[in-house]
């Protein structure tokens, strides 16, 4: 299995390095917000998919990375990406912490409402905190300089459909790296086992609320780096990031991905965008039609995209065995 | 480990400079087959009935002109995708500009989504010409000397006019005020713009109560009894979404209304909703840039209306002709630019050169462009009345004020705050 | 005295709105075990077709007087929206509790787009048609006789879904399959029907409650979005699946809401995500809910 995954990471960060090469220009600059969402979902689905949290709020942490962005690179001049991603990341931490420690403590639905209140919580902030947050005009974040180069030769979309394009798609990498390492530690395999039954978990040692916590601090951590990139790319840290819907939409990949595989919301993430896009153009009424999708795949798909990809190469093996 | 992590980045950098290298994103200029112009509108959420409005109108007006021939001999054919957020509306104009091949975008309500947009228009170097969203907290930090970006009238002007009106007819008769406006930018602003105004005529003035319910507040009598029990002489509130005849038929309910002067900037963005059960006569009324039952509109304000009425069975908004003023100055600047050139098709600079300092007949009134991309339009407010054949309000024919927003703006290169503090105005 | 008055009438008004979605809400919650992220959608439908209804019977030439039950006939007929959902619903009742939940939260997505294409983008509104009650007026205090109407019909919508839990056998039927469902079953109480009927009653107290505010407000698209989040409030504080706690947790948003405004008007809505999660911490079941596992 992991060879066949490693194939298909190769294979997929292969594709996505030819798409500024071989698509039109538009492509590559569609692609960023998916570069931000894949990474927010890979902490995202840590605490879904493998620990059984379903956050109903997790755009908060998308929020706190672009108006983080947008505090130290438009408010004091940090320049530089990397310093900028760090700084989210602890931030994300750091805020992620106290908020964990509250939620928790519960699951299933009581988890979801208590994400969801403090997510709407971050978004009343934004607003009634106008002289703070610009309100619903948002903050601006600047352009910034990635691995210490300027890129000067490059107007921002330039930018965004070359050098920043490769920057995410190795930042995914390197995430998606790191997150496998800690799904595929004992760390992960502690997390996977309370989600399937706490209480025997608990008997057999696990910290449950101490591992929930930490998987919660963690994807809060992705969620910002996610939102960072999402406000380099916007330009603007808005309030509707933080919206409740938004939150809504991030599950609304990790679904349609598949949120039992690993690589599920990175697919679902790209399905997402690349759907919405064309959706957009087609008919005016593409929200209806997205979610007749959502629907149609909660009811026929509860694997996702990554189930029917599972499926079909059990069905090869099993043709080929026979 | 890292240090090679790194250097593979890089030249994973380097390769995506090699494959977009600068440059290679130019608008295209076709020069023969249809001109193809980009729309921006929302289409459903708070501002849809101005998306409604404005796409009427540009449809309207491209009937018209392609009926005439085109722009400069070349058939419209519009390509409409929605406003929605920032980081979407961003992405549907890249979409216009590098897929589409669009040669002109317009549109864009929402301020916040004009801020984000501002700066990407500047880097896809593509003209655009914005119908509203101007509020003017962060316009100047955010849309700096743009120079392919046409922006709309600062949003304050609706205040700014309504302030004068309602000191120049009420003065000395109001002292206790009283604000209820959206709790976002504009509605700040508005409330702040008119504050600063009553200072700058000597007004005295005391605040008794300033509410500012979110967006989509549908339930205000709560606000209403607040109102009622700070007990004002007058109410400022730009009000303009569905909230707008919430509010006044909650405050009728509860005798607000009666006795208390309003002052409404911008209840014209509903104005079909203001029903004369609910919307008192003798309020100042707002109907920004087009006001429909205008006794003294030109002919074409007139077919546009009828026309409007006998296929939305409804009467059009302002953004009619914001988007009306977008596509015919559009349309005058390259003629005028194609002329330039003897008839050649012209280029982005020189469609650009051209809209400095051009005036056109829109819907509403006469509107141009500054030298600093910045629109100048013909507003229209007055006090509303029930004498007229509809079941909501309109204004009263022999109080209709029309004043030029040159009048009404800041003057280029200006600061807002300070202009008010200092500027000439005519009452 | 009379701001307080006025304070008290405005925030029960608008307690009565949300505790009749709320009750539709903790029913299906209840029974059925499911948040319904699209109750503000029924909600919405309901004041779109309260507008549609009124305006074609007083075209007809019905009195005004009629207006009351004109709109809960509205919101009675659009709860026949309800029977295709659950049957929608029923395809994920044995799986996690996400998907329910993001089940409704495509319904979301879809009304909203099935409102636009019925009724279109622009918002809509009545005449003062609720005036035809007249105005209850003392000193400083007005308040529309409607207003009193509608906090009375939600009262007495609290008395009688009570009583017909309480006191009816179907009622107890229903508390016993909320209590456990497989001992329900295993007695011979048919769930799927009770599901059906349970659903389409929560879907009618939504489609009711957004009949009964529009003459005093108005129908826009965003109103569901918005209205779902307060609805959300009201059930936590209150108790998630418990009726009282909607009665409750409805008062008390209403209230707190009206109180803010004239203490502090900038804490209106922060007020109450403040609210929504101290309760949750402290007392996680809600006011008046049952502990919560």
């Amino acid at each position: 299995m992991r060879g066949a995954t490693a194939m298909i990471v190769a294979a997929g960060v292969v594709a996505l390095g030819l798409v500024p090469v071989l698509a039109p220009p538009f492509y590559a600059n569609l692609l960023i917000p998916f570069f931000g969402y894949a990474i927010a979902l890979l902490g995202f689905n840590l605490l879904f998919g493998y620990t059984g949290l379903l956050s109903f709020g997790h755009a908060m942490f998308l929020g706190l990375g672009a108006y983080g962005a947008a505090v130290m690179a438009g408010e004091n001049g940090i320049k530089s990406f990397e310093v900028v991603l760090l700084g989210v990341a602890l931030a994300g931490a750091l805020v992620a912490l106290p908020i964990g420690l509250l939620c928790v403590r519960f699951i299933g639905i009581f988890f979801g409402m208590l994400t969801l209140a403090f997510g709407m919580l971050t978004h009343a902030i934004l607003f009634k905190f106008y002289h703070l947050t610009g309100g619903d005009s948002g903050m601006r974040v600047p352009r910034m300089n990635i691995l210490g180069l300027e890129f000067q030769a490059y107007n921002k979309i330039e930018l965004l459909a070359g050098p920043f394009y490769y920057y995410c798609l190795g930042l995914l990498v390197l995430c998606g790296l790191v997150m496998w390492r800690i799904v595929h530690s004992p760390f992960g395999l502690h997390l996977r086992a309370l989600s399937n039954n706490a209480q025997k978990a608990e008997y057999l040692g696990v910290r449950v609320y101490q591992f929930r916590l930490a998987a919660f601090v963690i994807s809060a951590i992705y969620g910002a780096i996610g939102g960072a990139i999402l406000g380099f790319r916007i330009g603007l840290a808005d309030p509707e990031i933080v919206h409740w819907t938004h939150s809504g939409h991030l599950v609304f990949m990790t679904v349609l991905g598949g949120f039992s595989s690993f690589l599920g919301p990175i697919a679902g993430a790209l399905a997402l965008t690349l759907l919405q896009d064309q959706l957009q153009s087609i008919t005016p009424y593409w929200r209806f039609i997205l979610g007749a999708v959502l629907a149609a795949v909660v009811i026929f798909l509860p694997r996702g995209l990554a189930g029917i990809a599972g499926t079909g190469a059990a069905l090869a093996k099993r043709r080929a065995a026979a | 480990m890292r240090l090679s992590r790194r250097r593979v980045l890089k030249s994973l950098a380097a390769t995506g400079a090699a494959a977009a290298s600068p440059g290679v994103f130019m608008p295209a200029l076709a020069q023969t087959g249809p001109l193809k112009i980009g729309i921006l509108a929302p289409r459903t959420g708070i501002a849809a009935s101005a998306g409604i409005s404005g796409l009427a109108a540009t449809e309207w007006a491209v009937e018209k002109f392609n009926a005439g021939g085109g722009i400069a001999g070349r058939k419209i054919q519009l390509v409409v995708e929605e406003e929605t957020s920032p980081k979407d509306t961003i992405e549907r104009f890249q979409k216009l500009v590098q897929q589409e091949k669009v040669e002109c975008v317009m549109g864009i309500v929402s301020t916040g989504v004009g801020l984000a947009l501002g700066p990407v228009v500047e880097e896809a170097r593509a003209l655009t010409i914005y119908w509203d969203g101007t509020t003017q907290d962060g316009v100047d930090e955010k849309l700096l000397n743009p120079k392919y970006l046409f922006r709309s009238t600062d949003n304050e002007c609706e205040a700014v006019m309504s302030s004068l009106l309602a000191i120049k007819h009420w003065k000395g008769q109001f002292k206790r005020i009283a604000g209820i406006n959206p709790d976002y930018s504009y509605g700040r602003n508005n409330m702040a713009a008119f504050i600063a105004l009553l200072k700058r005529f000597d007004i005295e003035h005391e605040v008794v109560t300033e509410q500012w319910p979110k967006v989509g507040t549908m339930e205000l009598t709560s606000h209403v009894a607040a109102l009622k029990a700070a007990n004002p002489d007058l109410i400022f509130s730009s009000l303009l979404f569905a909230d707008l005849p919430v509010f006044m038929k909650q405050a009728h309910a509860a005798d607000l209304t009666k006795g208390t002067k309003l002052v409404f900037p911008a209840a014209g963005w509903q104005h079909t909703l203001m029903k004369k059960d609910f919307t008192p006569e003798g309020m100042i009324f707002g109907h920004n840039t087009l006001y429909f039952d205008n006794p003294q509109a030109t002919p074409m304000q007139k077919e546009f209306v009828a026309w409007y009425a006998e296929k939305q069975k409804d009467y059009p908004n302002w953004e009619a002709d914001r988007a009306y003023f977008a596509i015919a100055s559009y349309k005058e600047a390259v003629e005028k630019a194609s002329k330039a050139k003897s008839g050649q098709w012209p280029g982005v600079d020189d469609v650009i050169g051209a809209m400095h300092g051009l005036s056109v007949e829109s819907l509403g009134g006469k509107g141009g462009w500054r030298k600093d991309n910045i629109a100048d339009q013909t507003f229209v407010q007055g006090f509303s009345t029930h004498n007229n054949k509809y079941d909501f309000v309109t204004l009263d024919p022999a109080k209709i004020e029309t004043m030029y927003s040159a009048d009404l703006q800041k003057p280029p290169g200006a600061k807002f705050w300070d202009w008010l503090k200092t500027a000439q105005f005519k009452i | 005295m009379s701001l307080i008055a006025n304070l008290l009438l405005g925030g029960i008004f608008h307690a009565a709105v949300l505790f009749l979605v709320a009750a539709g809400l903790q029913l299906v919650f209840g029974v059925q075990k499911i948040v319904n992220l699209a109750c503000g959608s029924f909600y919405a439908l309901g004041a779109y077709f309260g507008i549609t209804l009124v305006t074609l019977a007083m075209n007809f030439g019905l009195p005004a007087w009629l207006l009351l039950p004109i709109l809960l006939v509205a919101g009675v007929l659009m709860a026949a929206v309800g029977p295709p959902i659950e049957r929608l619903l029923r395809t994920v009742y044995d799986r996690d509790e996400s998907f329910q939940l993001l089940l409704t939260f495509a319904l979301v997505l879809m009304f909203q787009d099935v409102l636009r294409l019925v009724w279109g983008a622009n918002p809509q509104s009545l005449n003062n048609v609720h005036l035809v009650y007249g105005k209850l007026t003392w000193g400083d205090l007005s308040v529309p006789v409607y207003n009193l109407l509608v906090i009375a019909a939600a009262g007495a919508t609290a008395f009688f879904i009570s009583l017909f839990l309480r006191r009816t056998n179907y009622g107890r039927l229903l508390r016993a399959t909320a209590e456990n469902r497989a001992m329900a079953e295993a007695l011979g109480v048919n769930v799927r029907s009770v599901y059906a009927v349970v659903f389409t009653l929560g879907t009618m107290l939504g489609t009711v409650g957004g009949a009964l505010v529009v003459p005093t407000s108005a129908a826009s698209l965003d109103m569901a979005i918005e209205f779902v989040i307060e609805a959300f409030a009201v059930v936590v504080i209150g108790g998630l699946g418990s009726m009282p706690g909607a009665l409750v947790g409805a008062l008390l948003v209403g209230l707190i809401r009206a109180a803010s405004l004239v203490v502090y008007p900038e804490f209106e809505i922060l007020a109450i995500y403040v609210i929504v999660i101290a309760v949750l911490l402290f007392r996680p079941s809600g006011l008046l809910g049952k502990a919560a596992t």
